[in-house]
């Protein structure tokens, strides 16, 4: 389960943030995750939730935003979205490396992230927090 | 980053540009820099457990250990069975107890080269921990992947474990001896290969009649 530590990284970081900046309570975090980052978005809010339980940061949320996938041919210069897989058993969509104009293999350029984009926090005196 | 001057229990954002993969992948290019200034190639085998990995990679050293230098990084959660195993073959073995992580990460790998005598090296092979769905997010600092997997896992490995192939170079089918018993498709887990990833280079081996193990060695040496 990559998604704990993904998880664990995400949180020290916020930790980091509300540590230094004693009078900002975090509130959200805003992340962006690609497609073909296969992070498994039910299971990082899962993780997310365990490793925050009575830190500072207990209570936030976690806001996904998902970027799509975009594959670059080097053959026929395709650029776009991916070709998703057919005859899957999993209900969600794969995306794959096969150019959907010529066959070929493709580069993934874009959707391969998992980053914080932004944090959402509120003014607190840091006496009564 | 932008910070709007905030009241009391009023919310505002921050922008932060903040990649949660770049800590891991910072460290696998370091990982690779240092292979690359002795000359040494290492290669990441990833595969479920039981798909044949350590018979694998102990059969491949057998084969090319006379001709050129070769060591074996064993991940592992907690046993070392896996490198007692391979540490008969009398070439460098770096057991990693990786305890309760599922996979290898580039900080842990960087530490055991730093303990190995890179310059006498040039193959290292990496096993990986026996897992198909963390590993392919965290790069080691290896020149290629190969993903195992073994016909006695069943027909929808490949279908199952889509995101594991995107990123490798080389797929070997193993325990073919067994395919007909178990009444799997060498030629369908091919196809379900190449439909994630059409270049990617395909063996199918068994160990058991060492069908497929020199052109392993070869692709292996061509990297």
């Amino acid at each position: 389960m990559h998604e704990l530590s993904i998880a664990s990284g995400l949180v020290d970081k916020l930790l980091d943030f509300a540590e230094k900046n004693p009078d900002k309570k975090i509130v959200e975090v805003r992340l962006a995750v690609g497609e073909f980052s296969h992070i498994e978005e039910e299971q990082l809010r899962f993780c997310y939730t365990a490793v925050i339980t009575e830190t500072p940061i207990d209570g936030s949320t976690l806001t996904i935003e998902n970027i799509d996938g975009v594959v670059l041919c080097p053959d026929c210069s395709y650029r776009g979205r991916p070709k998703y897989l057919e005859g899957i058993l999993s209900e969600d969509p794969v995306a794959t490396l096969q150019c959907p104009a010529c066959g070929k293999t493709t580069h993934a350029v874009g959707g391969d992230e998992c980053a914080i984009k932004s944090i959402r926090f509120k003014e607190v005196d840091p006496l009564i927090a | 980053m932008i910070t709007l001057k905030a009241q009391p229990d009023e919310i505002y954002d921050i922008e932060l540009e903040h990649s949660l993969l770049e800590a891991n992948a910072k460290l696998a290019k370091e990982n690779r820099a240092l292979l690359d200034k002795h000359g040494t190639t290492a290669i990441d085998f990833m595969g479920a457990i039981g798909s044949g990995k350590t018979t694998l990679i102990t059969k491949l050293v057998e084969k090319l250990k006379d001709k050129l230098g070769v060591a074996v990084f064993n991940g592992d959660a907690t046993t070392s069975n896996d490198a007692d195993a391979i540490a008969k073959q009398n070439v460098p073995v770096v057991q990693i107890a990786t305890i309760n992580g599922c996979h290898l990460d580039a900080n842990l790998v960087g530490k055991g080269l730093r303990q190995i005598e890179l310059e006498k090296l040039k193959l290292i092979f990496i096993e990986n921990i026996g897992n198909l769905i963390c590993p392919a997010e965290f790069p080691l600092g290896s020149k290629a992947r190969v993903v195992v997997v073994s016909v006695t896992e069943g027909p929808w490995m490949v279908k199952k474990h889509p995101h594991m192939f995107l990123g490798s170079q080389i797929v070997i089918i193993n325990k073919i001896d067994l395919a007909a018993a178990m009444e799997v498709s060498v030629d369908d887990l091919t196809r379900d290969v190449h439909a994630l990833k059409p270049d990617i280079k395909v063996i199918p081996t068994s160990c058991k009649t060492g069908a497929g193990i020199d052109q392993v060695a070869e692709a292996l040496l061509a990297i």
